[in-house]
């Protein structure tokens, strides 16, 4: 974990509502592992107060970039932010995936919840894995790739319906050993339950939201089912990745 | 160069600038050598281990963080057989802070931590407004304060401090009986009761409803409180609520506080600490003025 104030290096605009900022940084390139995140700042704004978490979306080059979708105050600002102006970055913070060797894995993303996974199929990808990505999204901006299996709601990009639905049928007619999945927490309970009825390892990257970011306040938690009995786990500390069949999730 | 050393109690702090109880752990070592503070203070122990309260805890506000933690802590066997020997690695002094339901198991608390070494004081919480039994209610009335720190004079030589709650209408009283039943030193203030409402879901964003209120929203509450309490009282006071600078941390020494205590702005850069002690030396180089003839000097 470090704490640096760096410019951003590269600005990439996807399109009205999602882009990218990168930040170059040989140790905390160097440190970063799939999964995990870092919190954000603008250092001139004190509103909003808190720094924001954003996955990390890519490490390459000694580089980090983040995929960042405007939703709110923070994000919009980002947006706004240009080449060679600054930012607080905390991190890597989180324990991030659990990684495997020679297996058959399914990725499971929804809207921004992709965020996190090109870096993931990068490390997926040397160790020998065979992937099957497929990621959902309201409409045709927020599909971000060409190369998974997409799905929209209204259909203008990709197949229409939800991603769920392409999974289930998906292993209908195929086994895989892992599922990875990142998006809303309804698709998430969604993909825990479809994942049940085969019986695959099921690994979900959770969001609440953070004070400290790195384990000091308790106001991340999240209800886990432990041995039996409900537990708090914090998310930014315990998680963010958690086994999906542990989770209470939210009704 | 400026001195900055300060008395609180039996304690020699190196420098007056600490950390606000339950925002601080030993993961920001990571990041500085936190050996560097003044004093740390611990999150709130209690006799046994807490789960805190159900989430959602934490709703951000214009001019604040609300949060209701709940005392979520390992309960105090646990922290001395896990955290405490890591606390003991820092050359600086080490407070604990604590709650309890009851005067009695207060008592068993420091009774225990007496016989840990490297222990330098004790904060006594009775002023988180997250919890029923063991918060704000012990610290609303002069007579059980009174009692409760008599009590824990006759157990321990070690720093007492009491941390005050800003939600009761004289703390001036309060104040008072803990600094006559033998306190060595006062925190204030703890967190304000504050709410905020999802206006989609018309449910509040914290799911306990009403929660602590902290961070640049509460500093004029708190500072009026130091202000106020400095007048009435001779013992030390560590001055928290609000503050984000070297300017805000000096405003609470000009006020009466002794020393101050960063909480919500570590969330939100954690070097804070570092820069305020640091902005503190200018500030007394500049001003040609010795740190202990700044505390209460408001004109
Ligand atoms: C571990 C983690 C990883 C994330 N990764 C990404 C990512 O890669 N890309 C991306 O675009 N978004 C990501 N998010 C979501 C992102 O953090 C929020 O969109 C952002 O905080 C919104 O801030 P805002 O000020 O723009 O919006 P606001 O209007 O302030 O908030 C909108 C929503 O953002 C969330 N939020 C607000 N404050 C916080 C906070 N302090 N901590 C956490 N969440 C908060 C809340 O759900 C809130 O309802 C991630 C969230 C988490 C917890
Ligand atoms: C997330 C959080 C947790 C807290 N936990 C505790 C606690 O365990 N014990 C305590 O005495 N005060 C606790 N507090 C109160 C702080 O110690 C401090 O009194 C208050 O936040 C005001 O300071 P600030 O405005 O600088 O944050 C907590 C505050 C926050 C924000
Ligand atoms: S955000 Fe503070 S413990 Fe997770």
């Amino acid at each position: 974990m470090l704490y640096k104030l760096l410019p951003i290096v590269e600005k990439e605009i996807i399109n009205n509502k999602y882009f990218i900022l990168t930040f170059s940084n040989y140790d905390m390139a160097g440190q970063c592992y799939p999964g995990q995140f870092f919190r954000l700042k603008n250092p001139q704004q004190n509103f909003p107060i808190l720094p924001r978490p954003f996955s990390i979306h890519n490490v390459y080059e000694n580089k980090v970039s983040f995929l960042i979708k405007k939703v709110g105050t923070a994000t919009i600002q980002f947006s706004a932010m240009k080449v060679g102006q600054k930012i607080a970055l905390l991190g890597p913070l989180g324990n991030g995936f659990t990684l495997h060797q020679n297996k058959k894995i399914l990725i499971v993303s929804g809207g921004i919840g992709y965020a996190p996974f090109p870096f993931l199929v990068g490390k997926l990808n040397q160790m020998k894995n065979e992937i099957f990505f497929f990621h959902g999204g309201k409409t045709a901006e927020d599909i971000f790739s060409n190369d998974v299996i997409d799905f929209t709601e209204d259909g203008s990009i990709g197949e229409e319906g939800l991603v769920t639905d392409g999974i289930e049928q998906f292993l209908q007619k195929n086994q895989v050993d892992v599922v990875y999945a990142c998006g809303p927490q309804m698709m998430l309970k969604k993909v825990t339950e479809i994942c049940k009825q085969f019986n695959i390892d099921l690994q979900v990257s959770l969001e609440t939201i953070m004070a400290c970011g790195i384990g000091v306040c308790c106001g991340c938690t999240i209800r886990i089912i432990e041995n039996g009995k409900m537990v708090y786990k914090k998310v930014c500390k315990d998680g963010t990745v958690f086994d999906g069949y542990k989770v209470v999730w939210n009704e | 160069m400026a001195d900055l050393k300060i008395k609180i109690g039996k304690m020699l702090w190196k420098n007056p600038v600490t950390v606000a109880s339950g925002t601080f752990g030993l993961e920001y070592a990571e990041l500085f050598d936190i050996s560097q503070l003044g004093a740390i203070v611990t999150k709130t122990i209690t006799l046994l281990p807490k789960p805190g309260n159900e989430p959602p805890r934490l709703a951000e506000t214009e001019a604040g963080l609300l949060n209701s933690i709940g005392l979520q802590n390992p309960g105090l066997e646990n922290f001395i057989k896990n955290d405490l020997s890591e606390y003991q690695k820092f050359d600086t002094n080490i407070i604990v802070s604590i709650a309890g339901s009851s005067i009695s198991e207060f008592g068993e608390v420091i009774q225990e931590l007496d016989r840990q070494p490297e222990i330098d004081g004790y904060e006594i919480n009775i002023s988180c407004p997250n919890v029923e039994n063991e918060g704000i209610a012990f610290g609303t009335d002069k007579g059980i304060v009174h009692n409760l720190i008599s009590h824990l004079r006759k157990i321990t030589n070690r720093t007492i401090i009491v941390k005050l709650t800003p939600n009761i209408t004289f703390i001036e009283e309060i104040a008072i009986s803990a600094e006559k039943a033998g306190a060595d030193a006062l925190s204030l203030i703890n967190t304000v009761y504050g709410m905020a409402i999802d206006i989609e879901t018309r449910k509040p964003k914290i799911k306990n409803g009403i929660a602590g209120y902290s961070g640049i929203g509460i500093k004029p509450i708190a500072l009026q409180n130091v202000y106020k309490v400095a007048k009435v009282v001779k013992i030390p006071i560590i001055g928290m609520g609000g503050i984000r600078n070297t300017n805000d941390a000096l405003e609470f020494i000009i006020a009466g506080a002794s020393a101050i205590a960063v909480g919500t702005q570590n969330f939100v850069n954690p070097l804070i600490c570092l820069e305020i002690i640091q902005g503190l030396e200018k500030y007394l180089d500049e001003q040609k003025i010795q740190y202990n003839d700044l505390i209460g000097s408001v004109r």
